[in-house]
């Protein structure tokens, strides 16, 4: 099956920067991609097409089979529920404790309390942070914020997780254990699509590459790595 | 969407909690604009008030000639009440007149120097519509502008009573301009405010959006933090309006009343539409908190 589906996509912003060129991609269920290639080279564009927080110029996505580039503004929630979207600066709220930060997503979307208080400590032992429960973002490293940010896009179990550079700001074995969190993640049967600048992960982790270079793209590689 | 008040009010409570400063900010904006506003609006209702209880005052007084008989007396003091304008008619004789005068300047050198009995007999008119009294005293003249036969003078404050209309006019006008630049002004710093805190919240609407959170559920915290800050704002401003009106304005009010020996006049308190002004300035805040935070949303809902 099909979980996401890019047919001629082109993105050109209202200051006329062409982001996506004629993009084709198909993503099965369950499958772990990464998006890779320069700066500038439209991989944020793509991710954020596919919660639609930025409208499609040309071409349609799909995700599961629907076409979400004619939908009602009234659906767009529905959505991003079943998509978790990993941001590369966290935004957590630093007003709200980590217990509150992850309850937020689930109340934002309607469950019940006895709900939030059984997923959030799941959740957080999932990313190894049940001690932190009580704790404020400021008081966690960038890792662990990390991995809350996970925690908060992963807590209502979505059937596909998108991560803009994760292990953006990290060192190397703090990036391994958001690695294995992610394939952890992945391995439950999400689908995973993660974009990354980092060479040593993408190629110690043999996955599909799809390569952007200007907005087009230029690889699609089934075991790839980060340079060809 | 399903509503959860606890979520709801949870939301706006523990945002009270946290951003502290920011609803104290935009408290005490609400509170202070709507105070100004307020009392420039009491004391306007105020001067109107007495300005039309001066206006209630005026009165036509109509001497009559000493030789004047009884049948031309009641003729005439049935001629006045038959007109419309007319809400009451005293007639005063000669003998009244003197006893009145004697008792208003009682001990006076004046009485000493009185023969016999000087004063006209009158009748007082008191009119419905303040405003006719020119039309009424025209009446005892005739076409060659000479009084008709009997009476003697007409005298209501000719001058006076003129200025007194266009005065009350132009005040009104100017007070009502000014009520609505000062009401505009309170608008746009609430506004202003408000958006304040909606912008110092803009993460936390941009997470909600991206997790999936419906435009409503957004929303309705905010409307309820601003309906909250406006009506909590407002209740302020009331409150402190109710104290300096009923400690200080009435009181200066009353001090004016008796050294002036202004009978009938309407003082503060005894005016409800003060009432009207304290729930309006209430319903306000509510209102301008929920537009305020409504409008604010707008820029940063759109996700
Ligand atoms: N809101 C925007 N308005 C105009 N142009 C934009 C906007 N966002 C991105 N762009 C442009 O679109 C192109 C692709 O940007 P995008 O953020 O998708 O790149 P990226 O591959 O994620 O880069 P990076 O690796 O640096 O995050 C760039 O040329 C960028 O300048
Ligand atoms: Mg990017």
């Amino acid at each position: 099956m099909n979980m996401i589906e890019f047919k001629n996509v082109t993105k050109v912003y209202e200051d006329s920067t062409i982001a996506l060129k004629n993009v084709n991609i198909v993503i099965k269920k369950g499958e772990f991609v990464f998006l890779v290639g320069p700066s500038g080279s439209g991989k944020s564009t793509l991710i954020k097409l596919l919660i639609r927080e930025i409208p499609v110029t040309t071409g349609s996505i799909f995700v599961a089979g629907r076409n979400i580039c004619n939908l009602k503004a009234s659906r767009i929630p529905q959505l991003r529920r079943n998509i978790g979207y990993v941001f590369q600066d966290f935004k957590l709220l630093p007003n709200k404790t980590i217990f509150e930060n992850i309850a937020f997503a689930l109340e934002v979307i309607g469950k019940p309390a006895y709900a939030i208080k059984v997923q959030v400590p799941q959740v957080l032992k999932l990313v190894g942070l049940a001690n932190k429960i009580n704790s404020y973002p400021h008081q966690l490293s960038a890792g662990e914020q990390q991995r809350i940010s996970i925690a908060r896009a992963f807590v209502n179990r979505p059937p596909i997780l998108l991560a803009d550079e994760p292990t953006g700001n990290l060192d190397p074995a703090t990036s391994d254990g958001i690695m294995k969190l992610l394939s952890r993640i992945n391995l439950i049967g999400t689908t995973v699509a993660m974009a990354s600048h980092d060479k040593s992960i993408v190629n110690s982790m043999r996955r599909r590459v799809i390569e952007l270079e200007e907005g087009e793209i230029i690889r699609d590689q089934k075991r790839g790595v980060y340079g060809s | 969407m399903i509503f959860r008040p606890k979520y709801f009010f949870g939301e706006t409570f523990s945002g009270f909690r946290k951003n502290f400063l920011m609803f104290f900010t935009a408290i005490t904006t609400v509170a202070i604009t709507l105070f100004i506003v307020g009392f420039f609006i009491i004391i306007v209702f105020d001067i109107q008030a007495i300005l039309s209880s001066i206006k209630n005052q005026v009165e036509i007084a109509v001497y009559l000639k000493d030789n004047v008989t009884d049948e031309l007396k009641t003729y005439l003091e049935n001629e006045i009440k038959g007109w419309d304008e007319i809400s009451q008619v005293n007639f005063v004789s000669k003998d009244q007149a003197l006893e009145k005068f004697k008792k208003e300047n009682e001990g006076s050198e004046i009485l000493k120097e009185i023969q016999g009995n000087p004063l006209p007999a009158s009748f007082e008119l008191e009119l419905k519509s303040p405003e006719k009294v020119e039309q009424v005293a025209l009446r005892f003249m005739d076409k060659d502008g000479n009084f008709i036969e009997g009476v003697d003078e007409v005298i209501y404050g000719q001058n006076y009573v003129q200025k007194l209309f266009s005065i009350t006019a132009i005040v009104g006008t100017i007070a009502f301009l000014i009520i609505v630049v000062l009401l505009l002004a309170a608008i746009v710093l609430i506004f202003n405010t408000i958006r304040l805190s909606v912008h110092a919240r803009r993460k936390e609407i941009e997470v909600m959006k991206l997790v999936g959170a419906t435009n409503w559920f957004v929303r309705l915290p905010f409307l309820f933090e601003g309906f909250f800050e406006g009506f909590i704002g407002s209740v302020i401003s009331v409150v402190l309006l109710y104290f300096l009106s009923n400690y200080l304005l009435i009181r200066v009010e009353k001090a004016i009343v008796d050294t002036m020996h202004i009978k009938d006049l309407a003082i503060l308190g005894s005016n409800n539409i003060i009432l009207y002004v304290y729930a309006g300035l209430v319903i306000l805040g509510g209102l301008i908190g929920i537009f305020s935070s409504g409008f604010a949303l707008k820029r940063y809902i759109g996700v």
